[in-house]
């Protein structure tokens, strides 16, 4: 597969859309992605952040489309009308998510909605849309859901998030057995604390004493968004050609005691 | 942005039937980490106000919250 010479991971040729794309872990997953050849449609819904990301791309042909995810039943005319400029997709990764640190008695079932909203049904609908053959290129297809390890381990002041990454988990093992034949791997990757703006509003609520505790819990201290980003590359490449269905824990160690 | 839900969000919060303005946050029997994370995230949610929980270590009183909340989120 690969002969030398190349990067591994070399995705010259290809094409993906990047959610989330404005800031975090999407943006270093965009960065990853252009400096590792592929064209890429970014999307996000704060617009500022997202023409600075575009201006941080290595490469040329890459495209801004913002979009609020929130408004799923649109997602699939807003698909096929970006790629029908831009050209079809290898496939997606699906970073945009809102945080919620919350006890149950404070969440609302409005808020619980939103949450699930933005970070599930939105996933769902990205994947159900890229199907389209306007949209889908037919090879190598590879999508890649961003997931939390918060889905995988309990924690208090978690439950309407820790549902949200559920259900993505669950949407990556389904879809990987029904998009199989389609040539469309799929799979999520699991983060444990992660150094970003969202990272910033969830420990807001820490104080000292809790955020020493939560870094230590990550036996390889909190996370860089290019920990990320090179996963999300990883399952995008055909390196990980033999890889679907599954939800790759990078986590610096969070989730193994 | 909700405002009249306030006293009573706080009362679910807090897990107490009614709060006052001059209630003190700290001398309620529900004041814990958890509780502070709740009313973090009514700031945020309802007022789009960042409250750390060093801030709210420094607001007294059930009406004290309320004037930060609402001074915040205009
Ligand atoms: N940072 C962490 O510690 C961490 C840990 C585990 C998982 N994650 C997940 O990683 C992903 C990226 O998080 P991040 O830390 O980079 O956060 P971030 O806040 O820096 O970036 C998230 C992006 O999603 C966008 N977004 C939010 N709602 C949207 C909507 N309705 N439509 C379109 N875009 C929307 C935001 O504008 C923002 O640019 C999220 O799904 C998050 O849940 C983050």
């Amino acid at each position: 597969m690969n002969d030398g010479g190349e990067h591994p991971l070399d995705l010259r040729g290809r094409s993906y859309l990047v959610t989330g794309a404005a800031s975090g872990i999407g943006r270093a997953t965009a960065v990853r992605l252009s400096r590792l050849g592929a064209r890429l449609i970014c999307s996000d819904l704060e617009v500022p952040g997202l023409e600075e990301t575009l201006g941080g791309l290595r490469g040329s042909g890459h495209i801004a489309r913002p979009f609020d995810l929130r408004n799923v039943d649109a997602v699939a005319s807003w698909l096929g009308e970006a790629c029908s400029s831009f050209g079809q997709l290898n496939g997606f990764v699906h970073a945009a998510g809102v945080p919620c640190v919350c006890p149950v008695k404070g969440l609302g079932l409005d808020r619980l909605r939103e949450v699930i909203l933005v970070n599930a049904e939105s996933g769902f609908a990205l994947a159900k849309a890229f199907v389209n053959p306007r949209t889908f290129a037919g090879s190598q297809g590879s999508i890649v859901f961003i997931s939390s390890v918060m889905s995988l381990v309990g924690s208090a002041a978690s439950a309407g998030y820790a549902m949200s990454k559920g259900a993505l988990n669950s949407l990556t093992r389904a879809l990987a057995l029904e998009y199989a034949n389609r040539k469309i791997r799929v799979n999520a990757v699991a983060p444990g604390f992660v150094k970003t703006p969202m990272f910033d509003k969830t420990s807001a609520g820490w104080d000292d004493e809790q955020r020493r505790r939560v870094e230590a819990l990550h036996a390889l201290g909190f996370g860089e968004p290019e920990d990320i980003a090179n996963a999300a590359a990883f399952l995008l490449a055909d390196e990980s050609r033999w890889i679907t269905g599954t939800v790759m824990v990078v986590d610096g160690g969070y989730s193994a005691q | 942005m909700e405002k009249t839900g306030f006293y009573e969000a706080l009362a679910e919060i807090l897990e107490v039937e009614k709060v006052g303005d001059a209630d003190v946050l700290r001398e309620f029997d529900a004041w814990d980490s958890l509780t502070k994370l709740s009313i973090i995230a009514l700031a945020d949610s309802d007022y789009r106000t960042v409250l750390t929980a060093k801030d709210l270590d420094g607001i007294a009183t059930v009406g004290d919250l309320k004037d930060r909340l609402e001074k915040n989120g205009q």
